[in-house]
């Protein structure tokens, strides 16, 4: 946690976006007292919920920008992942991936990495492909990294903040020993089709930025929805 | 505060309880709803949505109750004035983050209108065997404040009641309808923004550094301030201190010390106490002839507009009978009852469910006086003439009972009693 802390620094640095607006919102991890260092605010919710928590904040203050930490997110609350993703909700989403709920005791989870077993006698079943999942749920910008590739990810996170509309990285993250393994037998391979990324034991991990794109957001299409019904005599979402 | 006059949609109007909900809302000064659909409450839903784009108000169809109550809590602290509406299987599905929203002190209102239950039990009709659930639905300690409406008036300045109480105490507040009220069509008469009172959001005013997330005043509430604006908060659901940030074990310390200090530094206890403590500003009782009563109905939501025809019945018979109308439902008016209790023979407590709000008169009472429940399965309200039979039960029973007493009603006694089809000639 401290270490994709550090880099989103660097993310949030190097944008041009305006600190104040950042609304960090998480699910299992928290991170300890990182608001003054980071100089935003931030948001512990319940498990699963950090997604729909951020769309009400950023209807409510469309000037607000949250990013959403969720950890191996896919079973609680993935259904807010998906409709977020279709309403292009403006919200930025950093997949803290450990393959397992590493924060309880390494638990089954539905990203999990099928050579690192935390149950007894190994996994078996599919682990999730989150940056299809994403590009199908059409999020505009999907990216993944590992923990070490700190320049390019801090970079991809400044990106991401750039970009209007829902944006998801997926950061491989573990601990150092292990992540070691993930850097080392990681592939950049920019715009890969993300049906071909998925993480099995044989094939190395493919990183890079695999969707860029444009779509109108929600607020956009409600604005332009209302206003082709209604003309001028509603008070717009801004 | 007065209400502003662009959210007031002034005039008499002819409508049903969850469509002046809606409006009610809306006056209050709501901009957000994070809502599903759900059956008897969609028709408010449907109206704040209509109305929603001329206020500069919101409405979201979430994926599911899980994402509008979290919606909800968002968007309460980015801002504005938010709630969400559901019923019995929605409401359960919200149950984890109202507890989140008591430990984050958001002020947010559910609207709830009950239906018959449990799981999806009877969607169209009416039920009002969710009340003790809105109080102790969520894990760990946490009060709420839960209002129930009886006509579609009330539904209209109940919203506003439960919107003001809210935001004065950063507390959910429940608005627990049922589908009776909900989809009642009355006359409804919504009064001049100036009329209206409307708590206005507290916040903050001080100096940016200084801002204390939960340092509170006499009344034990804090203020508030809005997300994205430099307060660089720390805001959880783990248990956490005035600052907001979570208290973890000491590792230092001994179990003991360390229980101690977490109790001290934890906000916690306020989550009870700013409601215990303000509880005689909060109750709203409306109470009938109870000065020499000898029988007291203590009743709640739909159920007080039957009972009220049993209670004058029981006038014409000679009775002497009052009336104890729950207008707030939680917090719970202990020490009236406890006072009443040394004065009457007996409480008669009607409701549509088989027994919640009559355990919490009971218990009050202390065993000074009987207490008789007038059970009913939901799908339809009481028959007069039930709440009526109770009374006279009371009124001429004179032995002492340790327990409550379920009053059996006629269609038990149908049931029970009779061939089938006399039930169905019936």
């Amino acid at each position: 946690m401290e270490k994709i802390i550090e880099i989103f620094k660097q993310g949030i640095e190097s944008s041009k976006i305006d600190k104040q607006k950042i609304c960090m919102v998480s699910d299992i991890p928290y991170p300890s007292d990182i608001t003054d260092y980071l100089g935003i605010d931030f948001f512990h919710t319940s498990r699963g919920r950090a997604i729909p928590f951020a769309t009400g904040m950023k209807l409510s203050n469309p000037n607000l920008k949250p990013v959403v930490f969720i950890g191996d997110f896919a079973t609680l609350g993935g259904n807010h992942f998906v409709h977020a993703g279709r309403r292009n909700m403006d919200i930025n989403v950093i997949c803290i991936n450990k393959f397992n709920y590493q924060k309880i005791a390494g638990e089954d989870a539905p990203v999990k990495f099928p050579r690192i077993p935390f149950l007894p006698y190994a996994s078996f079943d599919e682990p999730l492909n989150i940056p299809h999942l994403a590009r199908s749920c059409a999020g505009v910008y999907v990216a993944r990294w590992t923990l070490l590739h700190t320049d390019k990810l801090s970079e991809s996170i400044a990106e991401s903040f750039s970009k209007v509309g829902f944006t998801v990285i997926d950061v491989i993250s573990h601990i150092p020993e292990v992540l070691d393994f993930y850097y080392k037998h990681s592939e950049e391979k920019a715009g890969e089709d993300t049906l071909e990324v998925k993480i099995t034991p044989d094939k190395k991990i493919i990183v890079g930025k695999f969707i860029d794109r444009e779509r109108p957001t929600f607020i956009d299409a409600y604005n332009e929805q209302l206003s082709s019904v209604l003309g001028d005599k509603f008070i717009k979402l801004e | 505060m007065k209400a502003n006059p662009n959210d007031v949609f002034t005039g008499i109007y002819y409508i049903d309880g969850d469509v002046a909900a809606a409006y009610g809302a809306l006056a209050a000064g709501c901009k957000f709803l994070g809502g599903y659909p759900i059956t008897p409450s969609t028709e408010a839903a449907e109206a704040f949505a209509r109305k929603a784009p001329y206020v500069g108000a919101q409405f979201i169809q979430m994926e599911d109750e899980l994402g509008s109550i979290a919606s909800v809590l968002g968007a309460s602290w980015a801002g504005k004035k938010s709630m969400t509406i559901t019923s019995g299987p929605g409401y359960s599905l919200m149950m984890e983050n109202i507890g989140l929203g008591a430990a984050m002190e958001i002020p947010f209102i559910i609207i709830n209108i009950q239906r018959g239950g449990p799981s999806t039990g009877v969607p169209t009709s009416t039920g009002q065997a969710d009340i003790m659930q809105s109080r102790w639905g969520s894990n760990g300690d946490y009060e709420v404040i839960a209002l129930a409406p009886d006509s579609p008036q009330e539904s209209f300045e109940f919203t506003i009641k439960a919107f003001n109480l809210a935001e004065r105490y950063r507390v959910p507040v429940m608005l627990m309808a049922d589908e009776c009220v909900g989809h009642m069509t009355e006359k409804v008469v919504i009064p001049e923004a100036s009329e209206i009172e409307v708590e206005p959001r507290r916040f903050y005013k001080g100096k940016k550094e200084d801002y204390i997330p939960y340092k509170r005043d006499k009344d034990l509430v804090s203020p508030l301030v809005r997300a994205g604006e430099g307060y660089k908060l720390y805001i959880t659901g783990l248990t956490h201190d005035e600052k907001g940030y979570p208290i973890l074990n000491n590792k230092s310390l001994p179990d003991i010390t360390k229980a101690t200090v977490k109790n001290k530094k934890s906000t916690n206890q306020f989550l009870v106490d700013k409601i215990r403590k303000n509880k005689d500003d909060i109750i709203e009782l409306q109470e009938q002839d109870l000065e020499d009563a000898e029988v007291v109905i203590v009743s709640y939501g739909i159920t007080s507009r039957v009972a009220y025809r049993a209670y004058e019945q029981a006038k014409k018979q000679g009775i002497k009978v009052g009336m104890l109308r729950l207008v707030t439902v939680w917090p719970f008016p202990d020490e009236k009852i406890t006072e009443l209790a040394k004065s009457v023979k007996g409480f008669v407590v009607p409701e549509i469910n088989y027994g919640q709000i009559v355990f919490e008169v009971d218990r009050c009472s202390h065993g000074q006086a009987n207490t008789i429940l007038v059970p009913h399965g939901g799908a339809s309200v009481h028959k007069p003439e039930d709440i009526l039979g109770a009374i006279k039960q009371i009124a001429t029973d004179d032995k002492k009972y340790d327990n409550v007493i379920e009053y059996t009603t006629s269609l038990e006694k149908l049931i029970f009693k009779g061939s089938l089809t006399e039930i169905i000639n019936k």
